[in-house]
């Protein structure tokens, strides 16, 4: 219970107030989110989730910054992100944020260390050394055979790895994931999950995850239930660490 | 970003679409191409038509003309230019030398070949020095003796005596040895030709022929025997040695070319109805030569002749150059175009590197320099392919006959000055980034929320 109470003491890191987006569609609006409040501590694991047009998305990219809230307010890390213009939100994603995306979207240009170094150039580290970073994070998603192949001629759970790999290499604070799963088989996606709150929680990042699946939801700390733009109730649930990968 | 980063990025980039990149660099060559070659051919013109006129005398000499005969009637004082007007030239701003051109007719003659007439010029150092020696060396010019630098095609002049053949006639050159066997020169033609007539002097005695001089051959000017410059049809001295010569030749007595005065007695100095005044640079010449028509001679130069061709050949130049312009424009509309296309496709791309954090800046600069590297090699290419079709020209047997038959003119019709290479890569380069501006601006302002929108 201590170690309950310390953990209301810490500051949140991410702080969402009386979220709106409010879409026009011709003549109508469409509330894809109608008043959003909750908080997120450093280093937990939640997962948001929804029936599909629940407004999830909308949520994600707002944290993100990739999408302007009608109404309301984001505060990560003591900072308003609905206040900065496009490029500091960029500048504030290079060093704050690790993106997972549900179509992985590697580059297909470069094979996968490449991939897995590109944020590290976007922040200026010469190319040995985020080669050699690149390296050691895709074997900690398991992928030291696949360290050459290209996007293609990898299977649909070792590109997420990939994606995983990149969202990391960069040592966010937050990590943002939409549906990452959304495109593997039910054990690939038991397996990916796994490998994140394992590699989460070990370095105390804070994971965000998308998800329309309940089951997947399950895997989280905190469940934000979502349904027409709103919060349906918030559940948590402790996990205790889990067998070995 | 680090910059070799971006580069490594944007030449990855091109080389995914080798084929566009090629064809869009294809457009560029041609453009590059077609400005440079038709450039050169203005300046090879234009340049052409200057070594042309600097073939009839230099750019920046003024010829100072004064009519001995025609001077004004009655009581004025005639204005004639002495030694003391040709030193008021020297001392004018910007001239840099002078000299006054002292003409006389005189025979000539080596065995049995007599050139009949040879116009002999008394020249300073100043003028001396413009002439270029072919053979031998330049006359003494410390007026101790006079010494002969012979024009190239002077030798034109000697006939046979005997048989009256010319070089007009045989076209073949007298058998004169310039160089190798003495000259002998008669100053005093009407002496000469009175003692051939028979003729009688104004004392009634019998004109004795002349005194024949033997005049040692310094050199002759530069060029063959068939190839004309300014210097080519006169005998050259020095102009004390020739003044002294002709003082002890006809003391008292009137030298032929010289003004007499209204009693008819010559006068106690030499009268030049020519000069020669060099300006230190084409700038001043207009202002030196109204300096001197003021004065009260005739004064002419090349000048205005140049300045006139100088306009009409950058009129030249700014038309081929804009002809070549057009193919360049459209280039530039190929890379735009180019660019935008690989824009759509690289669309969700983009989006995600802004997702994970890639400056704005940084998206602009890559494209920017794809397009730049597009005209680079356009213009790398088009330089070189340019260097080729100039030698072409320049070389092609059909071009070199063609331009022998306008107006004979000779050297290469294609030039390609270090300036126009270097400003046309320049250039390329340029219009390459100017024609991926706006695609690289409409690629930096692309919403990173169509990376992560699943289609
Ligand atoms: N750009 C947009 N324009 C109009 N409506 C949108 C737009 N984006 C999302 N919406 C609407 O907002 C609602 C929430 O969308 P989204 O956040 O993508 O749902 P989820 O991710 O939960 O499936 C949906 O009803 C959707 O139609
Ligand atoms: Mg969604």
């Amino acid at each position: 219970m201590a170690e309950e109470a310390e953990k209301k003491k810490e500051s949140p890191i991410i702080q969402v107030k009386n979220l709106y987006k409010i879409y026009r569609v011709g003549e109508s609006k469409v509330y894809a989110l109608n008043g959003v409040d909750f908080s997120l501590r450093r280093g937990e694991f939640c997962a948001v989730v929804g029936p599909s047009g629940s407004g999830k998305s909308t949520l994600l990219n707002m944290m993100a910054g990739l999408e302007k809230p009608s109404k309301g307010e984001i505060v990560i890390a003591g900072t308003h992100i609905e206040r900065m213009t496009e490029k500091e939100l960029v500048t504030f994603r290079r060093e704050n944020v690790g993106f997972i995306f549900q179509s992985y979207n590697l580059l297909k240009t470069m094979n996968a260390v490449e991939n897995v170094a590109l944020p590290l150039s976007f922040r200026g580290v010469p190319k040995k050394e985020r080669l050699e970073m690149a390296r050691k994070y895709l074997k900690l998603v398991g992928l030291e055979k696949q360290m050459d192949h290209m996007a293609n001629e990898m299977s649909g759970g070792q590109q997420q790895r990939v994606g995983i790999a990149r969202a990391l290499v960069v040592n966010p604070r937050i990590i943002f994931a939409d549906e990452p799963t959304g495109n593997l088989d039910s054990k690939t996606t038991k397996d990916v999950l796994k490998l994140m709150r394992q590699i989460v929680r070990k370095r105390k990042q804070t994971l965000i995850m998308v998800t329309h699946d309940n089951y997947l939801a399950g895997f989280a700390d905190k469940q934000i239930h979502i349904v027409d733009g709103k919060i349906l109730k918030i559940e948590e649930q402790h996990h205790e660490d889990e067998e070995e990968l | 970003m680090r910059f070799l980063d971006l580069l490594v990025m944007s030449v990855n980039n091109l080389r995914r679409r080798k084929l566009r990149t090629a064809l869009t660099v294809l457009g560029v060559i041609v453009g590059t191409a077609s400005i440079v070659v038709m450039m050169s051919l203005g300046i090879g013109m234009s340049e052409m038509q200057m070594e042309l006129m600097e073939s009839y005398g230099s750019m920046t000499a003024i010829n100072v003309y004064c009519d001995t005969y025609s001077q004004p009637e009655g009581s004025q004082e005639p204005v004639y230019m002495t030694d003391e007007v040709i030193e008021q030239f020297r001392r004018m701003d910007y001239v840099d030398g002078v000299s006054p051109l002292l003409n006389v007719g005189v025979m000539m003659r080596q065995g049995q070949y007599t050139a009949n007439y040879v116009n002999l010029v008394g020249v300073t150092e100043d003028y001396m020095k413009q002439i270029t020696v072919g053979e031998g060396r330049y006359p003494k010019m410390d007026g101790s003796e006079v010494e002969l630098l012979f024009g190239n095609m002077v030798l034109q002049n000697f006939s046979n005596g005997k048989r009256g053949s010319s070089y007009y006639e045989t076209g073949e050159l007298p058998d004169v040895d310039l160089m190798g066997k003495p000259i002998f020169v008669i100053y005093d033609m009407d002496a000469y030709y009175q003692s051939m007539n028979g003729g009688t002097g104004a004392d009634g005695t019998a004109v004795k022929p002349p005194k024949k001089y033997l005049v040692p051959v310094a050199g002759i000017v530069a060029g063959g025997e068939n190839e004309y410059n300014q210097y080519s049809w006169e005998v050259y001295t020095d102009l004390e040695a020739l003044k002294a010569q002709l003082k002890k030749i006809f003391k008292k007595n009137p030298i032929p070319g010289q003004p007499t005065n209204k009693k008819g007695k010559p006068y106690s100095y030499f009268i030049y109805s020519n000069a020669v005044v060099y300006v230190d640079s084409i700038d001043h010449v207009k202002e030196v030569q109204t300096a001197i028509s003021d004065m009260g001679f005739q004064a002419s130069s090349n000048s205005e002749w140049m300045e006139q061709n100088k306009k009409q050949s950058q009129m030249t130049q700014m038309v081929l150059g804009g002809i070549g312009a057009v193919s360049l424009f459209v280039a530039a509309i190929g890379i735009a175009n180019t660019m935008m296309m690989s824009i759509y496709e690289r669309t969700k791309e983009i989006g995600v590197m802004k997702v994970l954090g890639c400056d704005m800046g940084n998206i602009r600069n890559m494209f920017l320099m794809e397009s730049g590297f597009i005209g680079l090699m356009g213009g790398v290419i088009g330089l070189a392919l340019s260097y080729s079709l100039s030698y072409l020209m320049n070389h092609l047997p059909a071009v070199t006959q063609m331009m022998m038959g306008m107006g004979g003119m000779d050297g290469s019709i294609s030039r390609i000055p270090p300036w126009l290479a270097g400003a046309a890569l320049i250039f390329a380069v340029v219009v390459g980034m100017v024609a991926g501006f706006f695609p690289a601006v409409k690629a930096m302002k692309l919403s990173a929320l169509s990376a992560i929108r699943n289609e």
